[in-house]
C-alpha cells in the first residue's frame, strides 16, 4: 500500500477493483465504512456481485481479466473530458516528458518486439534527452510525442462502447462509475483504489496494476490522504516476507539479486544502481551500493570485508526465472530429489495443481513445516494413486503458529508490528526461527567436514545466543543494523555496536551492518521501534506515528511530498498529510518523504524518489511488456481480442495445456470467501468454520441453470483442459452472463479452498487452472479461464 | 409486571448497511461459549448462509438475503439472536423462574433451575430459546448475552468480534445514536428504530436499509408480552375467591332451603300426605 | 393359592379388551422409556419449530377439560342442589382424577427434567401460567383423590374416614370448583403470550373465559357419554333421566360460549381471519360441527330425550372441544411451510395414556363402587367401623362385557 488501513477513512471515492475487502481483509472494510459515513462513494468492480458489493453504492461487472480496457476506458474519459488535475500531472508525473521518436505502438505490438522470444527490446522505450542529459519536455503537454498525447492517443481507442464490448459491463454502470471516480481530479477530491488478487492474477497482472497507478496519477490521487493505489496484502505477514525477500529476484529490501554476469560487486553495482542527470531528482536507488554492502556485512560480518567484496562471491547468482511456476515445471520433469514445504500446500493453492501433486511422485524426500497435516504433505494419498507405487520420505515437522512465538509482523500498511507469544506450542510443535535455527548450525558443521564449497555456510554470521529458540531481539536489531567500528557519519559520531538510527547512515565501506536496509530505524539505540504503542494522534489524520513502526523511516504515507502544491500548501487542506511550515521552515504531519524545501524553491527534490527521474511514471520503460497497459485477452478466453489481432500478452510465451476451441466454453474465476483460509488447512479443519462453508461449490448464474436443469445444491463436475472436479451448484443472480463482442458469455465463479484432505473435503479448483503467469511477476493466472459445466458428479 | 429502568441497560445497536456478513460474529460466539459445530451440507438458505436456524449449539446467527429487487441485486445479512427484551416473555411464562433480566441488559438462564417445559420457547417471540433436542435430560439454551464478560467490563463476544455493525452500549444511548444516524443518512436507511419499542423494547436494536420483513425480521407487538397473561393472570385470586365464596354460599343457600324442605316434608310425612317425586323435564 | 396365582388367573379371566388395553399400557409405556434413552428429539418429532406437539397438545391441554365433568358435576349437584344427578358424580370423580393424574404423567414425561417437577414449589413465578396450572393441577388431583377415597373406604368399610370425608365434602366440592375454574382458564391464558405467533381465528383476550366455558361443556359431555356407555357395555343401569335433565344445561352452556366465543371474534380481534384456507375450515368445521350443531341439538327436547341422539350431540361437543384445544395450540400456530405431525412414540405414548385411563376406570369400576352409589342407601351416621356395607360388590360381578363389543374412543 501507498497509504495504510486507516488512511481509506479520508478517501471520498473508493474503487475496489479485483479485490473484495469485505470478504477478505474484513478489517479495512471498518475504514471503507468510516469513509462513507463521511461521505464517500463505494464502487465495485468485480466479475460476482460479492459481500464488497453489497455495500457499494456503484457495482460494475466486468469479465474476469478485462481491468485494462475497463480503466483504459477510464483513462479515455479523463483525458477526453480533461478531468485530470493538470498542475500535479504536469509538475508530478512524466506526462510532459518527450519519448522517443521511434517509439511505436501497431495493432497491439509496442517497437521493439522479438516474437519468437516473446520478448521486447526496450530501446525505443526511452524519452528523448536533451543537450543537458535531462530529458526533453512540453510543460503544455501539446508536443504529439509527449508522454501525455501518445497516452491519449493510445487511450482515445477505449471508448465507452468499446470498452463495454469487451469487458461486457452495462454502458450505464461504467459511465456512473467514470463520473464518479474522475470528480476526484479536483484539488480537495481524492480517490482511494484498493486491489488485490483479482487484478494481479492475470499474464497481464503487473499491467493491471499500472492502469489504476496512472489513473491515479492523472487525477492527482497519489500521496495524499485518502488516495494512493493500495494492494491489498494477502498472507498476513506476506508483506514482511516479500520486504524480506521471499521472491526468487529479490534481496531484502528489494535488492536485485545478482544475475550470473554480475561478476563482482562493483559490476553488480553499476547494473543495478540507477542513474540520472536531474540534480532535482533524488533517485533513492542511488543509494543501493551502500545497502547491499551493508546486508552483505550482515550476513557474513567480519568474513565479509572491502578486500574480498564483502563476500559477495558467495552470493548466489540467478540465470533465469525461479518463479513458482517454473520450480514446478521442473519438479514435473524430477528435476528435484528433495522439497521443502514450509507453511505452503501448493497441491491445493499452485496452478494445475494435478499436475504438481504428480511432480511430488518423482521426490525423494519431502520436508514439511505445517500447522496441519496439508494435502502437500499426504500427497500419497490423494485420490487416484496407489502409496504403495510412491517412494517418497516425508517428514512433517509441526511448527507453532503465530500466536505461539514472538517476532514481527509487517501488514498491507508496511506497519512492522511486535507480536508476543501468547501461549506455547502444543506437543512437538516448534517455532520457524527452531527450525530454520537448527538447519543452519547443523549444516554448518556439515558443511565444515565435507562441504564442496562450505565459506558460505561457515562464514555465516549467526549469532542468536544459545537458547533452545535463536533470540529474535537479536534478529531484529541485525535486521536494523549496527556500526562495525566507530565512525563519523554526517558529522555524528556513533561507537562501535550502536544501532544505526535509519538507513541514511549505512555506509559502502563496512563500516554498518543492515540485514534490510528499508527497516534500517525500525531498532534504534532507543529500542525496538515495533513493540511502541502509543495512541497519540496529534495531527488527527490517524498517522499514529509512535505505534509501531513503519517503513521507510516511519513514514505513513508514501509519496507524500506530491499532497502539496509547490509551494508545499496540500492539495486538500482539509485533510493534510504534510505541510510547510513558512516560519520554522519545516514540513508539518507526517514524516516527510524527504525533506527537502517545497518544489518552488531551490534546493528542492521531486517527490517520486524511488524513480530515477523524480517523477510519477505514466510512461513505464521498465516493464516486459509494454510502457502503457494495453488490453490483451487471458491465455485462455471466450472471444477474439476486440482491440487488435494480437490475442494475449506478447510477451507471455504460450503455454501447453491450453485450449481455446471452445470445448470449454465458459469463463472460470477463483475467489476467496471469509469463511476459509487459502488452501484451507487453516480452516477446512476447525469444525466452527467447515460448519459455515462445507463443501466445495460453484457460483453459476440463474440463466446458465435454468437451461442446464441445475437446481441450488446440485451436484455438477467442472472441468477444463488440465482436470475435473466435483462441486455443488449454487445458483445466484450474483453472477450473471455478460454480452461480450456479440455473443452471450457464462461465467462461473469457483473457492479455491478445498482439497482432499482434512475434516471438510471437497474438489481443488486448482485442479483447473492455467499454469501460466504474468510477463512481469510470473503470478499464475488464477483468475481467467477455460472451463465446462455438466450435470451431475465426476462419477456420474 | 414492575417496570424497571432499562434505559441505562446494555444494549446492542446492530447497524445491518454496516454489516459484511463475515460471520465472525457467529465464530466468536461459539468460541466464548464453548458451542460444538453443526453438521452442515452446502449451504442452508440463501448465499452462504449456515446452518439453517439457531439452535442448542448455535446462539446467534447471520441469516443472508441473496435475490433481486427491481433487477438489482440485494445481498443482506440479518444477525439474529436473543433481543435481551426489556420485560422478557420468556422469563414471564417460566414456572419456576430460570430466566432472569439482569440489571446489567442481558436476560440470563439459570439453567440449574428449569424443568424443561419448553414453555419460554413458545412465549418468545423471536423465536430464540431453543432445547438439547439430543439429550436424554434437556436443558434450554440461548444467547447469555455473554454475562459473563459484560459483569468482568468485557464487551460480548460477538461484538468485540465484529468491526463495524456491533455497537454496545447504555441502551439510552444507543438508541439516541441509531436516531441521530437515520438523521444524518435518511438515504441510507428504513427510518425505524429496531427494537425500540418491539416487544415493550429490547436490549438488541437494529438499523437496516431493506424493509424489515424483507430481511426475515419477525413482526412482534409493540406492548411487552407479559402483559398479555398478566391481564388474565392477575385475576387468578379474584377468581378464586369469587368462584369459592360465591359456590360456598350458594351452596349454603341451596342446603338450607333442602333442610327446610326435609323438615318441612318430615312435617308433612307425619301428616302423611308425601308429594311424589315426578322426573321435572 | 399364591397372590402371583390369584392375579394371574384374574387377568387371565379379564375381557380381550381389556388385554388390549393392557397390551397398549405397556407399549406406551416402553415407549416412555426410550423417550428418556434416546432424548426428546430422536423419539419425538419435536424441534425448535414446534417445541409443543401432540403431547402437550393432547395429553394436557385437551385432558384437563375432558376430565371436567368432575367438578362441574360436583358444582351442579351439591352448589346448585339438583341433588338427583348424584349417582353421576362418582363415576366423574374417577374420571376426573385418572384424567388429572395421567395429565401429570403425561406432562412429566414431556418435561425435560422431569425430576425437578417439585422445582416448580420451589422457585414460584406467579407470572408464569404454568406456574399457576402447575398449582392447581397439585391441589386439584389432591381433592380428586380424597373424593376418590369414598368409595375407597366405602369398599373397605372404612367407617371413620368415609364419615370424615363426608364431612369434608362440601368444601371440597367448593374447593374444587375454584381450582378447576383457575387452571381450565389459565390453559387459555398459556396462549395469550403467543400473540404473535397463534392465528388471529383463535388468539383473543378472551382465551381464558372461553377455555374455562368450553371445559363445563366438555365435562358434562363427558358425563353422558360415559354413563351412556357404561349402561351399554358394563351392564350398568341406564340413567337416561339423569342424563336428560343434564343435557338440559347444555344448551344454556353451549349458546354462552358461541356467544362469547363470537363476540371476542368480531369486537376483540383483528384481522386477518381467513388468509389460510386450512385454517378457515378447521375453524368452521370446530365452531359449526364442534359448537353449534350440537347447541341446536341440545335445544331440541325430541334430541335429548333420545339416548342415542343425546349421546350423538355430546360426542360433537367433545369433538369441538379437542379440535379447539389442537387448533389453538397447534395448528393455529403451524407454519404452513414446516408441518409438524406426531412420531410413532409420541402417539403410541398417547394411546397409551388413553388406553390407560379406559384401563383403569374399568378396573375401578370392577372393584370398587362407584356405581349406583345412592348416597341415601349408606348411612353415614354409624361410626362403625365393622359394619359392612354391600353396595359396590355387585359391580364386581355385573363388571363384564357382551362379547364382541368393544368400547371405541368414548373416554
Ligand atoms: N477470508 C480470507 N481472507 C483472505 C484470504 C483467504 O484465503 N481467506 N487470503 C489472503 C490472501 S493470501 C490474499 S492474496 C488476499 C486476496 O484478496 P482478494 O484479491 O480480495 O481475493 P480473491 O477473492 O481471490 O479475489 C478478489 C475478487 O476478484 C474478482 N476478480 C476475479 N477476476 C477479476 C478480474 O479480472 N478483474 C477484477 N476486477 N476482479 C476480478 C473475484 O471475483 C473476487 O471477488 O486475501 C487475503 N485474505
Ligand atoms: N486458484 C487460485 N489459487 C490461488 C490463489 C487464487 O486466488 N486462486 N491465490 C494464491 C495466493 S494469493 C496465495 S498467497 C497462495 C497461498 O498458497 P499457500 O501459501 O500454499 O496456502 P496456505 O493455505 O496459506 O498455506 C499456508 C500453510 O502454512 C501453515 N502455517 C500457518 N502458520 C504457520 C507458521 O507459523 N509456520 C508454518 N511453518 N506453517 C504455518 C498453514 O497451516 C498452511 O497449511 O495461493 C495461491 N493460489
Ligand atoms: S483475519 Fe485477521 S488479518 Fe484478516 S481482517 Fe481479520 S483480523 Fe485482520
Ligand atoms: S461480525 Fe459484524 S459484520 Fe461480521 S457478520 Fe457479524 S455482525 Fe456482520
Ligand atoms: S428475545 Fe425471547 S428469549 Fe430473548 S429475552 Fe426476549 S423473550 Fe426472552
Ligand atoms: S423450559 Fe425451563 S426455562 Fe423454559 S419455561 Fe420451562 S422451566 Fe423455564
Ligand atoms: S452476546 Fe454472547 S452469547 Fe449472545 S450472541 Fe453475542 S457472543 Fe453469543
Ligand atoms: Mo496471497
Amino acid at each position: 500500500m501507498t497509504n495504510h488501513w486507516i488512511d481509506i477513512q479520508h478517501a471520498d471515492v473508493i474503487m475496489c477493483i479485483g479485490s473484495n475487502p469485505a470478504e477478505n481483509h474484513p478489517i479495512s472494510f471498518k475504514y471503507v465504512e468510516q469513509a462513507m459515513d463521511n461521505g464517500a462513494k463505494l464502487i465495485s468492480v468485480d466479475p460476482r456481485y460479492t459481500r464488497t458489493s453489497s455495500k457499494a453504492d456503484t457495482y460494475a461487472q466486468l469479465r474476469p481479466g478485462t481491468d485494462i480496457a475497463f480503466i483504459g476506458g477510464l483513462i479515455n474519459y479523463v483525458l477526453k473530458n480533461g478531468l485530470f488535475h493538470r498542475e500535479y500531472v504536469v509538475n508530478y508525473t512524466n506526462a510532459a516528458f518527450l519519448v522517443s521518436e521511434d517509439f511505436d505502438f501497431n495493432d497491439g505490438i509496442f517497437s521493439g518486439y522479438d516474437a519468437e522470444n516473446f520478448r521486447y527490446g526496450k530501446d525505443t522505450w526511452a524519452y528523448q534527452i536533451g543537450a543537458d542529459g535531462l530529458p526533453l519536455r512540453d510543460d503544455r503537454l501539446e508536443h504529439p510525442r509527449s508522454v501525455y498525447q501518445l497516452m491519449k492517443q493510445h487511450y482515445a481507442r477505449y471508448t465507452p462502447e468499446k470498452v463495454c464490448e469487451i469487458t461486457g459491463t452495462a454502458i450505464q454502470d461504467f459511465m456512473a462509475v467514470a463520473r464518479t471516480f474522475a470528480a476526484t481530479g479536483k484539488p480537495g477530491k481524492v480517490a482511494t483504489i484498493m486491489y488485490a488478487m483479482g487484478t494481479t492474477q492475470h499474464t497481464h497482472g503487473t499491467q493491471n496494476v499500472r492502469s489504476y497507478a496512472m489513473l491515479q496519477l492523472l487525477l492527482g490521487n497519489i500521496g495524499l490522504a485518502g488516495g494512493g493505489i493500495n494492494a491489498l496484502r494477502g498472507e498476513s505477514n506476506v508483506q514482511g516476507s516479500t520486504d524480506y525477500a521471499i521472491l526468487y529476484h529479490i534481496l531484502p529490501g528489494y535488492l536485485k539479486v545478482p544475475t550470473f554476469d554480475n561478476k563482482d560487486l562493483a559490476t553488480y553495482n553499476a547494473k543495478w544502481t540507477p542513474q540520472t542527470n536531474d540534480q532535482q531528482s533524488a533517485n533513492w536507488w542511488s543509494n543501493t551500493p551502500k545497502y547491499m554492502a551493508s546486508l552483505l556485512k550482515a550476513y557474513w560480518g567480519d568474513a565479509a570485508t572491502e578486500k574480498n567484496d564483502f563476500c559477495y562471491d558467495y552470493l548466489p547468482k540467478r540465470s533465469g526465472n525461479y518463479s513458482f511456476i517454473k520450480l514446478m515445471e521442473r519438479l514435473q520433469g524430477g528435476g528435484f530429489e528433495g522439497l521443502v514445504c514450509m507453511g505452503t500446500n501448493p497441491i491445493v493453492g499452485g496452478p494445475d495443481a494435478g499436475a504438481i501433486a504428480n511432480g511430488l511422485d518423482n521426490l525423494k524426500w519431502m520436508v514439511a513445516a505445517d500447522l496441519w497435516e496439508t494435502e502437500t504433505s499426504v500427497f500419497w494419498r490423494r485420490p487416484g494413486v496407489d502409496p504403495q507405487n510412491i517412494s517418497t520420505e516425508v517428514f512433517l515437522l509441526p511448527a507453532a503458529s503465530s500466536v505461539e512465538k514472538e517476532g514481527s509482523i509487517s501488514n498491507s500498511g508496511r506497519w512492522a508490528q511486535w507480536r508476543y507469544k501468547a501461549v506455547a506450542p502444543p506437543g512437538d510443535a516448534e517455532s520457524d526461527a527452531f527450525i530454520v535455527d537448527q538447519w543452519v548450525k547443523n549444516l554448518k558443521q556439515l558443511y565444515a567436514k565435507e562441504g564442496v564449497f562450505p565459506a558460505p555456510l561457515t562464514d555465516l554470521a549467526w549469532n542468536y545466543g544459545d537458547g533452545h529458540e535463536p533470540d529474535i531481539d537479536l534478529v531484529a536489531r541485525e535486521c536494523n543494523g549496527q556500526f562495525t567500528r566507530d565512525v563519523v557519519i554526517k558529522g555524528k559520531a556513533f561507537k562501535k555496536g550502536q544501532q544505526v538510527p535509519s538507513f541514511a547512515y549505512l555506509q559502502a565501506d563496512g563500516s554498518t551492518t543492515s540485514g534490510n536496509w528499508l527497516y534500517c530505524n525500525s531498532y534504534t539505540e532507543k529500542g525496538n521501534m515495533m513493540q511502541r504503542r502509543g495512541l497519540d494522534d496529534p495531527s488527527g489524520m490517524g498517522f499514529y506515528h509512535n505505534w509501531s513502526w513503519c517503513w521507510p523511516v516511519n513514514r505513513r504515507v508514501l509519496y507524500n511530498r506530491a499532497s502539496v502544491d509547490l509551494n508545499g500548501r496540500p492539495w486538500n487542506p482539509k485533510k493534510p498529510v504534510i505541510s510547510w511550515n513558512k516560519l520554522t521552515r519545516k514540513w508539518e504531519g507526517d514524516v516527510p518523504d524527504g525533506g527537502w524545501v517545497p518544489m518552488s524553491e531551490d534546493g528542492t527534490k521531486s517527490p517520486f524518489i524511488m524513480i530515477a527521474e523524480g517523477y510519477g511514471r505514466l510512461f513505464a520503460a521498465g516493464l516486459a511488456d509494454g510502457p502503457l497497459p494495453e488490453h490483451y485477452e487471458p491465455m485462455e478466453s471466450p472471444v477474439a481480442n476486440a482491440m487488435t489481432s494480437q490475442q494475449s500478452n506478447p510477451a507471455v510465451a504460450i503455454p501447453g495445456k491450453i485450449d481455446n476451441s471452445g470445448r470449454y466454453p465458459y469463463v472460470g474465476t477463483t475467489y476467496r470467501v471469509s469463511e476459509h483460509w487459502q488452501a484451507g488447512a487453516m480452516t477446512r479443519n476447525l469444525p466452527w468454520l467447515v460448519e459455515l462453508v462445507p463443501d466445495m461449490f460453484v457460483e453459476i448464474s440463474e440463466e446458465m441453470a435454468a437451461w442446464k436443469g441445475l437446481k441450488n445444491g446440485d451436484l455438477v463436475t467442472v472441468s477444463s483442459e488440465r482436470g475435473s472436479i466435483e462441486a455443488r451448484a449454487l445458483v445466484t443472480a450474483r453472477i450473471k452472463p455478460l454480452r461480450v463482442s456479440g455473443k452471450l458469455v457464462e461465467q462461473v465463479g469457483l473457492p479455491w479452498h478445498f482439497g482432499f484432505n482434512g475434516l471438510a473435503t471437497g474438489g481443488s479448483a486448482n485442479m483447473l487452472t492455467t499454469a501460466v503467469g504474468c510477463a512481469n511477476t510470473t503470478i499464475p493466472e488464477y483468475k481467467a479461464f477455460l472451463c465446462n459445466i455438466e450435470k451431475g458428479g465426476i462419477q456420474s | 409486571m414492575s417496570k424497571a429502568d432499562t434505559s441505562k441497560n446494555n444494549a446492542f445497536l446492530i447497524d445491518m448497511t454496516k454489516c459484511t456478513g463475515c460471520r465472525g460474529c457467529q465464530v466468536a460466539c461459539k468460541q466464548w461459549n464453548q458451542l460444538e459445530a453443526e453438521e452442515t451440507e452446502f449451504f442452508s438458505g440463501e448465499g452462504y448462509q449456515n446452518p439453517p436456524a439457531m439452535s442448542e449449539y448455535t446462539f446467534t446467527r447471520i441469516k443472508f438475503r441473496d435475490y433481486q429487487k427491481n433487477g438489482q441485486n440485494e445481498f443482506a445479512f440479518y444477525k439474529e439472536m436473543c433481543m435481551h427484551c426489556n420485560e422478557p416473555a420468556c422469563a414471564s411464562v417460566c414456572p419456576v423462574g430460570a430466566f432472569e433480566k439482569t440489571a446489567e441488559g442481558p436476560v440470563i438462564y439459570k439453567a440449574e433451575r428449569c424443568i424443561g417445559c419448553r414453555f419460554c420457547m413458545i412465549a418468545c417471540p423471536f423465536g430464540v430459546p431453543k432445547y438439547e433436542w439430543s439429550k436424554g435430560l434437556p436443558l434450554v439454551k440461548k444467547c447469555t448475552g455473554c454475562y459473563s464478560r459484560i459483569k468482568e467490563g468485557l464487551q460480548p463476544a460477538c461484538a468485540t468480534a465484529c468491526a463495524m455493525a456491533i455497537g454496545y452500549g447504555p441502551r439510552d444511548e444507543m438508541i439516541k445514536l441509531a436516531e441521530q444516524r437515520l438523521a444524518r443518512y435518511p438515504d441510507r436507511y428504513i427510518n425505524k428504530v429496531y427494537g425500540k419499542e418491539e416487544a415493550g423494547g429490547t436490549s438488541v436494536i437494529y438499523l437496516t436499509s431493506l424493509p424489515f420483513d424483507e430481511l426475515g425480521f419477525k413482526a412482534v407487538t409493540l406492548r411487552p408480552l407479559p402483559g398479555y397473561t398478566w391481564q388474565a393472570l392477575r385475576l387468578v385470586p379474584g377468581v378464586f375467591l369469587s368462584v369459592g365464596g360465591g359456590l360456598s354460599a350458594f351452596s349454603w343457600i341451596t342446603h338450607r332451603r333442602d333442610r327446610l324442605k326435609n323438615e318441612k316434608q318430615a312435617e308433612l310425612a307425619e301428616q302423611g300426605s308425601v308429594p311424589s317425586k315426578e322426573e321435572q323435564e | 393359592m399364591t397372590a402371583a396365582r390369584r392375579i394371574t388367573n384374574e387377568v387371565k379371566s379379564f375381557h380381550p379388551f381389556i388385554k388390549l388395553l393392557m397390551l397398549l399400557v405397556g407399549v406406551g409405556v416402553v415407549a416412555s422409556l426410550l423417550r428418556f434413552v434416546y432424548g426428546l428429539g430422536a423419539t419425538t418429532n419435536l424441534n425448535d419449530t414446534y417445541p409443543w406437539g401432540l403431547w402437550i397438545s393432547f395429553d394436557v391441554v385437551t385432558a384437563v377439560p375432558l376430565a371436567a365433568g368432575a367438578f362441574t358435576l360436583g358444582a351442579i349437584v351439591h352448589c346448585f342442589g339438583i341433588k338427583k344427578l348424584e349417582p353421576l358424580v362418582r363415576p366423574a370423580i374417577v374420571t376426573g382424577f385418572l384424567g388429572y393424574s395421567l395429565v401429570s404423567i403425561g406432562l412429566l414425561l414431556d418435561l425435560g427434567q422431569p425430576q425437578r417437577g417439585w422445582h416448580v414449589f420451589r422457585y414460584w413465578n406467579v407470572h408464569s401460567p404454568m406456574f399457576e396450572v402447575s398449582m392447581c393441577v397439585a391441589a386439584y388431583t389432591t381433592v380428586l383423590f380424597l373424593e376418590f377415597l369414598s368409595p375407597v373406604c366405602e369398599k373397605f368399610g372404612l367407617h371413620l374416614p368415609l364419615r370424615l370425608l363426608r364431612w369434608i365434602e362440601m368444601p371440597l366440592v367448593v374447593a374444587a370448583a375454584a381450582i378447576s375454574t383457575l387452571h381450565q382458564s389459565t390453559l387459555g391464558t398459556f396462549f395469550l403470550i403467543a400473540v404473535d405467533k397463534l392465528h388471529n381465528l383463535w388468539y383473543n383476550p378472551l382465551l381464558p373465559l372461553l377455555f374455562w366455558i368450553s371445559a363445563i361443556c366438555t365435562g358434562m359431555c363427558i358425563i353422558i357419554i360415559e354413563a351412556s356407555a357404561c349402561h351399554k357395555w358394563m351392564g350398568q343401569p341406564n340413567e337416561g333421566t339423569l342424563l336428560r335433565t343434564l343435557a338440559k344445561i347444555m344448551p344454556w352452556t353451549l349458546g354462552l360460549y358461541i356467544f362469547v366465543r363470537l363476540f371476542s371474534l368480531f369486537a376483540l380481534s383483528d384481522g386477518p381471519f381467513f388468509d389460510r384456507p386450512v385454517l378457515t375450515l378447521l375453524f368452521f368445521i370446530e365452531l359449526g360441527f364442534g359448537f353449534i350443531l350440537p347447541f341446536f341439538m341440545f335445544a331440541q327436547k325430541s334430541i335429548r330425550k333420545n339416548d342415542r341422539r343425546r349421546v350423538i350431540a355430546a360426542c360433537l361437543v367433545v369433538f369441538g372441544l379437542v379440535l379447539n384445544r389442537f387448533n389453538v395450540s397447534m395448528f393455529g400456530m403451524m407454519d404452513p411451510n414446516q408441518i409438524y405431525y406426531p412420531s410413532l412414540i409420541e402417539t403410541l405414548v398417547t394411546i397409551g395414556i388413553i388406553a390407560g385411563h379406559i384401563l383403569f376406570f374399568v378396573l375401578i369400576a370392577r372393584y370398587f363402587p362407584i356405581f349406583e352409589h345412592h348416597p341415601e342407601t349408606v348411612d353415614y351416621s354409624l361410626p362403625d367401623q365393622f359394619r359392612k356395607i354391600d353396595s359396590g360388590e355387585k359391580s364386581l360381578e355385573t363388571g363384564t362385557f357382551p362379547e364382541g363389543e368393544t368400547v371405541t374412543g368414548a373416554r
